[in-house]
């Protein structure tokens, strides 16, 4: 049976299981990504979170982000805000609240990945779920800036933590399709 | 107001193609997934099916196609559904593009 932090219940809907202190990391975070969203307009950490459209051809993509940049700003503020009223609450979900509470987390651990300048050689350890990543959160992380270098144990740590969250988050909403 | 509702609500916002659009009129636009070390690979592998349709199968053959190939083409159709697709792909955190297929 899905014992995880994220569980689909039997009439469809979705349950998000964490203690308070992982419920307190994940608002302080997610409010830290709303900030810098609003705030900064071209912040190397973000831009995993506005990619180029066309590779290719610099006029259409200039183009495009023109048209389309501000939509996509838009739906991740919007999936923001439901992710903070989700990770407040202790009752069933939705499908769509569920669904911005993965790509709010995704976008997390994008900002997060590209801060530690992630590589491909990590990619096998960090798709897998870390049983290391399911004990309590430390302390230290209710005061982790995400754009500090000298924090990178700590950034790293929070990286496998939502790594772990958004297996069980999708594992869930898979059982759905 | 959206690019897309714009485009279907006011037409005058939409760019005239240009030579190149007109030389390739009939070459689909693909949408291209690329590798990134950071998003899981069930993750990944959930959007294509969520977004896409695909069987579990084919999403998870795609997602082993950009994990090891670099790159999966994951769509194909206008420049409007290219477009589009690669919006859905950019709100759900994936490294997509698009450009005209090459034969």
């Amino acid at each position: 049976m899905n014992k995880g932090p994220v569980v689909r219940t039997k009439n469809g809907a979705y349950k998000l299981s964490l203690p308070k202190d992982h419920r307190e990391v994940l608002t302080h975070l997610i409010t830290q990504l709303r900030d810098s969203l609003l705030n900064t307009t071209d912040d190397a950490s973000l831009r995993r979170l506005f990619p180029t459209a066309y590779h290719n051809d610099a006029k259409k993509d200039a183009e495009y982000q023109r048209l389309m940049r501000e939509e996509l700003l838009a739906s991740r503020l919007s999936s923001i805000e439901i992710s903070l009223s989700v990770i407040a609450r202790h009752d069933e979900l939705s499908e769509s609240e569920i669904d911005a509470f993965a790509r709010s987390i995704n976008s997390l651990r994008l900002v997060l990945g590209t801060t530690l300048d992630i590589a491909e050689s990590d990619y096998g350890a960090q798709n897998i779920p870390n049983e290391t990543s399911t004990g309590s959160v430390d302390e230290k992380t209710n005061s982790l800036d995400i754009e500090q270098d000298d924090e990178e144990p700590v950034q790293r740590e929070l990286y496998e933590y939502l790594g772990w969250i958004l297996e069980w988050t999708v594992g869930a909403q898979s059982e759905a399709l | 107001m959206g690019y897309f509702q714009l485009v279907n609500a006011r037409p005058a916002e939409v760019l005239e193609p240009d030579v190149e659009d007109a030389t390739k009129f009939d070459k689909p636009w693909i949408v291209i997934v690329w590798n990134d070390p950071i998003n899981l690979m069930s993750y990944v592998t959930f959007v294509f099916q969520k977004l896409f349709g695909y069987s579990l199968e084919k999403a998870t053959e795609l997602m082993l196609d950009v994990h090891h190939k670099g790159r999966a083409v994951v769509s194909n159709g206008s420049r409007e559904r290219a477009e589009f697709d690669v919006y859905r792909l950019h709100e759900h955190g994936l490294w997509a593009t698009m450009e005209h297929e090459t034969l």
